[in-house]
């Protein structure tokens, strides 16, 4: 079956579906989003709370408002004004207080914290995570969120006042709240403006601003501690999923090799034992596997026994035959009629002969078990057989091709005649009738080749890969029939005599399809 | 008198056959198809030949048993296997508890009935004195064609039927090649490549089994064998 050009593994698949998980840190970005719009109207409602109590603290006092003499902007009162703040400032808070004119007449605390409180230093696994924090962790959110600095600047002299906005909306007597950046751009600053009543009057107003430092770093360090959270759940995730899809995938791959090879090129049915044993889905499809196999391995030893059994159970009528006919040959039978008998002779030797044959491959599969094997040359081996196939398939031509000097192996010589008959058998059979015939023996390392090559029609396809089991023939309808019977056994019998020796046989077609070649290598030494 | 051959075969048609083809040479024929008849026929009065098939009936090795019952009741009483078994471990072991030949169905009456006639010459004269114009001697081998008794340097050689035709068609003619059809037909036998190889095979172990160094019979590759004459090629 043809695989599909894209291949995507288990592994792969299941990683894939593991990514899923990254949308788990969009979902913490926004929730901490929403953290942060709850911080900060939190701090807005706390800044207008601050700026409301200073504003408090003011009312109904003109005199602190009072102008000086000569004076636009109302100084006079601005010392007390900025003792009262001075009470009621907080760390990181800057207060300003303003005249109807939008002047500042007083100012206290500064938006820069002021120094951190020194937290103990780190100890043992913390100061490794610490380490790791701040080398890796922090500049990785630093790209993603926007960190709190210290490091900035919103000095202004004199107008516009950066918060004239709200200002004027409090002189007007509203509460406003609102929020800009600094003045180089660098944080966040929320501010809330007051005004300070005077009975019905607006004397001046409260601006209390911070920065938005303080909510920054808290969303931060939720934001933080959920995606570190996260990153680990998932890199533990992913470690296990693909933990479990590397064994499954491997050991559906090692089922997959053992199937494959499970039939060999020969036909033989290999067990599978790759997860037999397992109890997963897995392991019933070993088992499916091996069930199947076996019921494969049966049907190809009973047609392998077939020939056999066969052969044995027509034994019997053909002998009752037999002797009924040479009993009728030895009484007077009539002149016409023993022609007929010669004819029913004449058939049943043929019967017989199929039969013989067809045991032949059993006969030498228990033969093979029992060989004894000697120390032989193959070269004089092939010399005697090739002298006798001269005289027996005169006029065929033979031509031998070895090398001078022996090649020494271990074989049974019988087994192995044997052999060479089927294969010469073959090529006498398959090729040109005024072609020779050639046999060739070539030496090579720790491996002898010995083949036999005829010139004629190329091997069919259709049995290519089953030419050497049993009963598999490549006679086409000429082919069949004639005086000698033909069961497909010759090249089974040549496999069963090649792996005998440990070594195995191929058949090709030669190149350019002038002929096929048959080639038997075998261990030597 | 007539000789008395006994034909234990449990197919009844080749049972008749062989009995009709057997009485029309002139023996008394008794057939028995199952091996408890053939066994308390043997009882009261021994054959001078019997036929056994090896699978008797419900018995599939009940011609064996027979055999060997029946060489436990006579040394001497001929025994041949005719058999649809053809494999070499039946052959082995039929010939092992005692029996003189092995024949498979393939054989015709006429081969059969030229075994039996062998079979009985060879029991007649062993006990007459040696005639020297039915030898045959090749080397150390002395072939009694008469009386089918073979020996290797003066010691009897326990060949049989089919064996001893296979060692006298070799040595007839030393040096020459039999291919396996002229042993087959010189041994009376029908059988294929391979029994003829196992024959030669049994046959060099039995030369072996009295001097190991025998090498007279030489394989030739893919066209037979052939005997070796003295001290030559």
């Amino acid at each position: 079956m043809a695989r599909p050009p894209f291949r995507l593994g288990i592994r792969a698949k299941l990683l894939l579906v593991l990514s899923v998980f990254l949308a788990i840190p969009w979902l913490g970005y926004a929730y901490v989003q929403e953290v942060e719009r709850v911080l900060r109207d939190a701090q807005e409602a706390k800044l207008a709370g601050t700026a409301q109590a200073v504003a408090t603290a003011l009312h109904d006092r003109p005199a602190l408002f009072a102008r000086p003499q000569g004076g636009d902007v109302a100084t006079a009162g601005a010392a007390e004004i900025e003792a009262i703040l001075q009470g009621l400032t907080r760390t990181t808070a800057r207060i300003f207080v303003v005249d109807r004119q939008s002047n500042v007449i007083a100012r206290v605390g500064t938006l820069q914290r002021r120094e951190p409180d020194g937290a103990p230093p780190p100890q043992g696994i913390a100061r490794v995570a610490a380490w790791f924090e701040r080398i890796v962790v922090h500049p990785l959110y630093a790209l993603l969120l926007a960190q709190p600095t210290e490091d900035f600047s919103d000095d202004f002299l004199g107008r516009p006042l950066p918060f004239a906005k709200e200002v004027d909306r409090a002189l007007a007597g509203i509460l406003a709240v609102d929020r800009r950046t600094s003045r180089d751009g660098r944080v966040g600053i929320v501010a809330a403006a007051h005004p300070v009543w005077a009975g019905d009057a607006v004397e001046g107003a409260v601006v209390v601003e911070e920065t938005t430092n303080a909510v920054l770093a808290q969303r931060n360090r939720a934001f933080e501690r959920l995606f570190t959270l996260v990153l680990a759940l998932t890199l533990v995730g992913a470690t296990a999923l693909a933990v479990f899809a590397s064994r499954l995938s491997s050991r559906i791959r090692r089922l997959r090799d053992e199937v494959e090879q499970a039939i060999d090129a020969k036909g033989r049915v290999r067990r599978i034992a790759a997860g037999s044993a397992a109890g997963d889905e897995i392991g019933d499809l070993s088992r499916s596997f091996t069930s199947v196999l076996s019921r494969l391995a049966d049907s190809v030893a009973h047609r392998e026994a077939l020939a056999a059994r066969l052969s044995h159970e027509l034994r019997t009528p053909i002998a009752v035959v037999r002797s009924s006919l040479d009993n009728l040959q030895g009484d007077a039978v009539a002149a016409h009629g023993r022609v007929y008998v010669e004819r029913a002779q004449g058939g049943l030797d043929r019967l017989a002969q199929i039969l013989t044959r067809m045991s032949e491959a059993t006969r030498l599969e228990q033969s093979v078990g029992e060989a004894e094997f000697e120390r032989l040359d193959l070269c004089e081996l092939v010399r005697g057989c090739v002298e006798g196939y001269r005289s027996a398939y005169a006029p065929r031509a033979f031509v031998v091709a070895m090398p001078a000097e022996p090649v020494a192996m271990r074989g049974a010589p019988d087994l192995l005649a044997q052999m060479l008959d089927k294969l010469v058998a073959n090529a006498v059979e398959f090729g040109t009738p005024d072609r020779p015939v050639e046999l060739r023996v070539e030496h090579d390392g720790g491996v002898a080749r010995l083949s036999v090559a005829n010139e004629g029609p190329p091997l069919p396809e259709a049995i290519a890969d089953r030419l050497f089991e049993s009963m598999t023939s490549a006679r086409d309808e000429a082919h069949r029939g004639g005086a000698t019977p033909h069961l497909g056994l010759g090249l089974y019998i040549v496999r069963l005599v090649a792996e005998a020796h440990g070594g195995s046989a191929q058949a090709q077609n030669r190149p350019g399809g002038s002929g096929v070649v048959v080639t038997v290598t075998l261990p030597v030494g | 008198m007539s000789r008395r051959i006994a034909i234990v075969e449990d197919e009844p048609a080749i049972r008749a056959n062989y009995a009709e083809a057997l009485r029309r040479h002139g023996y008394e024929v008794a057939a028995y198809s199952s091996r408890p008849e053939a066994m308390a026929a043997f009882r009261t009065r021994l054959p001078d030949l019997a036929v056994i098939d090896v699978g008797l009936a419900d018995e599939p090795d009940g011609g064996f048993t027979l055999c060997r019952d029946l060489r436990a009741m006579s040394a001497t009483l001929p025994i041949i296997f005719l058999s649809a078994r053809d494999s070499d471990f039946d052959i082995v072991a039929g010939l092992r508890i005692g029996a003189d030949d092995y024949l498979t169905k393939d054989a015709s009456l006429h081969q059969l009935t030229a075994r039996i006639a062998a079979l009985f010459r060879r029991v007649d004269l062993l006990a007459a004195p040696p005639s020297s114009e039915d030898v045959v001697r090749r080397g150390e081998l002395l072939l009694d064609v008469k009386r089918l008794t073979a020996s290797w340097k003066g010691v009897a050689l326990p060949l049989t039927l089919t064996e001893f035709w296979m060692v006298h068609a070799l040595a007839r003619h030393p040096g020459h090649v039999k291919d396996r059809d002229a042993l087959m037909h010189d041994a009376n036998i029908v059988v294929d490549d391979a029994t003829i190889t196992s024959h030669v095979k049994r046959i060099r172990r039995k030369f072996a089994a009295l001097d190991p160094a025998f090498d007279r019979i030489a394989t030739v590759y893919g066209m037979g064998y052939r005997w070796l004459a003295e001290g030559g090629s």
